[in-house]
């Protein structure tokens, strides 16, 4: 008895052993051309992960606004009063992804102060959808109350919602990861189309545009769960704005890559480019539509 | 006896097992961590992959992953000190290699390296141990701030 309860425990742990995030190849991969149209048929766990991987994080949009020397604003912001509102997974989970886009806001402007605000909006949510184990409240509530390395508050900020996103995915809630995920990349989109609403930059319509690509990886996730409570209604909305994307064209100029030296380390300079062709219509379009889609399902 | 003979396997079986889980998370922490003051951490990427059983085709793990044009990304790998080999990253846009973190002829490594985008677009980023070794190695996205 006892040798058949070790073999077992061995066999377990070398099954722990093996695990890996990434999909593994051997050797010759299939990479698609261009992100696929979103399909209505069930993606499969795997695919999904691939999917959810695509989207791009909002701490580069955030990064994008500072940048572009754009000064911090409190009314880009959602308000964390209606947190405790929140009631239904839908509602926690969503909200947990907007709340995590304007902690990635806050933090790259280094504003502790509301920060704080946040951390605790987050915490709750969080604990709300059962995945608060993930999210260091302690650590991220001193780093940001002493104002101490900002490097480590954005990392642990990012990685624990990483960590959470996996852990929902694993464990067969793989709906609310997309609407996390769904949250984070309407308030990003919010964040910068406010910014582009009031200053004309072609890097922030080049940036609007290419949501594009983005936008096509999340329906892909939502429809997949479209029996779900909520999704039927969000899809219809996310849906109104994808039309207006659909006539959006980005077109490629090709180019070698460049491989030079900076700052002692190797830089690859790419010269193929992509141009976002979008008229100011559909930039004002896509302005209202987002603000829109934001405004109902943050509001209670 | 047996019983507690059962209970000191299990206890030290689940310790091993938990140090190992730990392991690549307190690797993504000093790996994200030498990537640089200007560097923000965006995602990584964790690979466990057996020794190549056919040299010319070693173990691979694939991830995808969208970078946004006019940003500037680093790549930086970091393997375990139990790795056999070199943990190499490389970087590839559709089905054509962009770079590649050690040059196999030369020998040369570059880690980390910048991404300078000029495309918005599905990437992926690839990861092997040199030689087909087996290993454990974390790779690290992050958003250069210019």
């Amino acid at each position: 008895m006892i040798t058949r309860i070790i073999l077992v425990l061995l066999l377990a742990g070398l099954m722990a052993c093996q695990s890996n995030k990434g999909k593994l190849d051997a050797g010759d991969f299939e990479v698609p051309d261009s992100v696929a149209e979103a399909a209505s048929q069930k993606v499969s766990e795997e695919a999904m992960e691939e999917i959810v991987q695509n989207v791009s994080s909002p701490i580069e949009m955030a990064a994008l606004i500072k940048e572009l020397g754009v000064p911090f604003s409190t009314k880009y912001l959602a308000s964390t009063r209606n947190v405790d509102e929140y009631h239904t997974n839908f509602q926690m989970a969503y909200n947990l992804g907007v709340f995590g886009a304007d902690l990635g806001y806050l933090n790259m402007y280094n504003k502790n102060t509301q920060v704080t605000d946040y951390l605790t909006a987050i915490n709750k949510l969080a604990d709300g959808i059962k995945v608060g184990q993930f999210f260091d409240f302690t650590t991220l509530k001193r780093l940001a109350t002493n104002n101490e390395n900002i490097d480590s508050l954005l990392y642990i900020s990012v990685s624990s919602f990483n960590n959470m996103d996996d852990y929902l995915r694993e464990n067969h809630r793989g709906h609310l990861s997309a609407l996390m995920i769904s949250g984070i990349w309407v308030e990003g989109l919010y964040l910068v189309t406010q910014v582009a609403e009031a200053k004309s930059d072609p890097l922030l319509t080049d940036r609007i545009g290419e949501q594009k690509i983005n936008l096509n990886n999340i329906m892909l996730i939502l429809n997949n769960y479209a029996s779900q409570p909520g999704f039927p209604e969000f899809i219809g909305m996310m849906n109104e704005l994808r039309s207006v994307y659909n006539d959006i064209n980005i077109t490629y100029e090709m180019g070698e890559p460049q491989t030079v030296e900076k700052d002692g380390m190797v830089m690859i300079v790419q010269n193929e480019k992509s141009i976002v062709h979008m008229t100011d219509d559909q930039m004002k379009t896509i302005i209202a539509k987002t603000k829109e889609i934001r405004n109902k399902l943050t509001s209670i | 006896m047996k019983k507690e003979v059962l209970l000191l396997l299990f206890i030290m079986f689940t310790g091993f097992t938990a140090l190992h889980a730990q392991a690549p998370e307190l690797m993504i922490d000093s790996c994200a961590a030498a990537a640089g003051s200007n560097a923000t951490y965006l995602k990584d990427f964790v690979v466990i992959l057996p020794a190549a059983t056919d040299r010319d085709n070693p173990p691979i793990a694939r991830f995808p992953l969208v970078l946004s044009k006019s940003n500037i990304y680093r790549f930086s790998i970091c393997n375990s000190r139990e790795s056999g080999g070199v943990a190499v990253m490389k970087l590839y846009d559709s089905n054509r290699m962009i770079f590649s973190s050690y040059n196999e002829t030369t020998g040369e490594e570059s880690n980390p390296f910048n991404f300078m985008c000029q495309k918005t677009g599905i990437y992926h980023v690839f990861i092997l141990f040199e030689n087909g070794k087996p290993g454990q190695a974390v790779g690290i996205l992050s958003y250069v701030t210019k």
